[in-house]
């Protein structure tokens, strides 16, 4: 009862008040109060990182490189892993369909060729670029020498070699990495805290990936302690991978070439070169021989005078 | 027929004398040391699709979670160890200048202990890494002690010298004792009296009960002629380990994820000189 009295004493007294006072309660919008600093607020909230990457493979891929994939999964959370994809000339136009259909920005394509040789592609999907780059060095996470371990699925620090800024190809290469493997903030498989640092470095013009667990001595989650940044050791994770950009396209999966790598050779050439040499020797081998033998053929040996001498 | 076949394994021959010698002048170790004239560069459409693909200038840091960090000098990428110290140092200072970013931004960033959640390894996984180091450490140990062992078998005859002496010096004042006991009985007339005990200083009193050590050798209810606590045959073990001594052999030839990482069972003799393994 008295509860009651009260608020309508209280309705009263306000309107007065209301009229003199109170500021003009802002127009209420679908998102939320429609007001001046708000809308300040709103502009840079407005962006939304929604990058999905579709990570795929092709065909015959061989273990190594498919275990390579599927630590890339467990890294991106924001990623969708799709079924191999047979890698022949028309692999663009089905991928670019499978990005579409799978709701996709970006793509990540592992191709297999020969079982010897990974190339990777850097896709951004509806209008391009692509990058194409070979990979070596190939480390995967399940191997014992690489003891970190983080959580699955918290944001990783993306550090890169300030050689990223020189050039234009580098400054697209590492715009499409940070959409790529940055995690989106607030996405729904994303953990709030982050425990990991990937290491994107250009050394002798290939991309160098490292990716290690940060532990830091800590008693609050906002804050290091003092010192504490300076007994932060990293412990690496893996996966290792080392990238030599081939070629830079401007659509997805093919349109103008805008970089070529000038001092790239393709693995293959390089084994047909070997293979040659190898066989050049054989060849040379075989020749010695057969001029040997023509020769002993030309010049016979002279009849030995004392060749019977012992035979009775 | 002959002649043909002959003529053409010349030419052959010819050309690989050609083609080999080309490789053996450096193309081989590192590609192409020129750079192709015909290769396409076109900085402006690089800089044209960047602006069409980048996100917004005005997004903020927390989005992107990028720093760049400034190498001091070149590194040798031949040099594992000075490369991977680069990578690691890129990363430390980079991880610090972030975490100071987001210590400015107030927002929890650390993980608090008691958060537990789906890591990126397994546990098992996590249990053979562990493993693998304990094994590591005991590796060492051992071998450290192999080498102390050793040590200790070269200085073995100085310590035998000693310890004979150390004995001989032992029996000497034991009889020493005894014969000053005598004296003092001498001189005491032969009293009985509590100095009728001879007093040895280190007796334990329990000299004629079994140490409690156990023996070497064969056990007393052992009947398998001493080969209970051997282990077999070590060859033959390691084979048993090898091919499987009973049971399916199906789901051990296959290969896991473990195994294709693993990468003891190659010759690592093979690509020694290059270690980019470029190709």
């Amino acid at each position: 009862m008295a509860k009651k009295r009260k608020h309508v004493e209280s309705s009263k007294e306000e309107p007065p008040k209301k009229d003199d006072l109170a500021p003009e309660r802002p127009k209420r919008t679908l998102l939320g109060w429609k007001n001046g600093d708000a809308e300040m607020q709103s502009d840079a909230l407005l962006f939304r990182n929604k990058e999905k990457v579709l990570v795929t493979c092709s065909r015959r891929i061989t273990s190594r490189y498919r275990h390579l994939m599927l630590n890339v999964v467990s890294l991106l959370p924001h990623c969708k892993k799709d079924s191999k994809v047979e890698s022949r000339a028309s692999k663009g136009a089905t991928l670019n369909e499978l990005i579409d259909f799978r709701n996709c920005s970006c793509c990540l394509f592992f191709e297999c060729r020969k079982q010897k040789d990974l190339y990777l592609w850097m896709t951004r999907s509806p209008d391009g670029p692509s990058v194409k780059f070979l990979v070596n060095a190939v480390h995967t996470m399940e191997e014992l020498k690489l003891t970190g371990n983080h959580l699955k699925g918290s944001r990783p620090i993306l550090t890169f070699s300030s050689n990223f800024d020189k050039e234009p190809r580098w400054m697209l290469i590492k715009e499409m990495i940070m959409q790529i493997f940055g995690t989106p903030k607030g996405h729904r498989k994303a953990k709030p805290f982050h425990d990991h640092v990937f290491v994107f470095s250009i050394v002798d013009n290939h991309i160098w990936f490292r990716n290690y667990q940060i532990s830091v001595p800590h008693n609050e989650t906002d804050k290091v302690d003092r010192g504490g940044l300076d007994k932060m050791t990293l412990i690496e994770v893996g996966p290792r991978f080392c990238l030599n950009p081939i070629k830079i396209f401007g659509g997805s999966f093919g349109g103008p070439t805008l970089y070529e790598n000038p001092y790239y050779v393709s693995p293959n050439l390089i084994r047909a070169m070997e293979k040659r040499k190898r066989a050049g020797k054989y060849v040379r081998k075989v020749k010695a021989k057969q001029r040997r033998k023509t020769h002993e053929h030309e010049n016979p040996l002279e009849p030995d005078e004392f060749a019977d001498l012992w035979k009775n | 027929m002959g002649v043909f076949f002959e003529e053409d394994d010349v030419r052959d021959y010819i050309n690989d004398r050609k083609i080999s010698s080309e490789s053996e002048s450096g193309s081989e170790e590192v590609p192409l040391s020129e750079p192709s004239k015909t290769a396409v560069y076109n900085r402006e459409g690089l800089l044209e699709k960047l602006e069409d693909m980048a996100w917004p200038e005005n997004v903020e840091w927390i989005h992107k979670l990028n720093v760049d960090y400034d190498w001091a000098e070149e590194i040798d990428v031949n040099d594992d160890l000075s490369r991977e110290l680069a990578f690691y140092n890129q990363a430390l200072n980079g991880t610090r200048n972030a975490f100071e970013k987001l210590q400015s931004m107030s927002i929890p960033f650390l993980r608090p202990p008691d958060f537990y959640a789906e890591m990126v390894k397994s546990d098992t996984h996590m249990l053979k890494i562990k493993s693998r180091l304990m094994s590591e450490k005991k590796k060492i140990e051992e071998a450290e002690e192999r080498k102390k062992a050793r040590e200790a078998k070269k200085i073995a005859k100085e310590v035998q010298a000693q310890k004979t002496k150390e004995r001989v010096k032992r029996k000497k004042e034991e009889i020493d004792s005894v014969k000053r006991w005598r004296k003092q009985r001498q001189q005491g007339g032969f009293a009985r009296g509590k100095d009728m005990e001879l007093d040895f200083g280190d007796e334990d009193g329990n000299s004629f009960e079994r140490p409690k050590k156990k023996r070497p050798g064969v056990a007393p209810g052992d009947r398998s002629g001493g080969l209970k606590g051997k282990v077999k045959n070590k060859n033959r073990a390691f084979r048993e380990a090898k091919f499987g001594h009973g049971g399916r052999k199906g789901m051990k030839k296959q290969n896991t994820a473990e195994t294709t990482g693993d990468l003891r069972g190659f010759n690592r003799g093979f690509n020694k000189g290059n270690k980019k393994a470029r190709r």
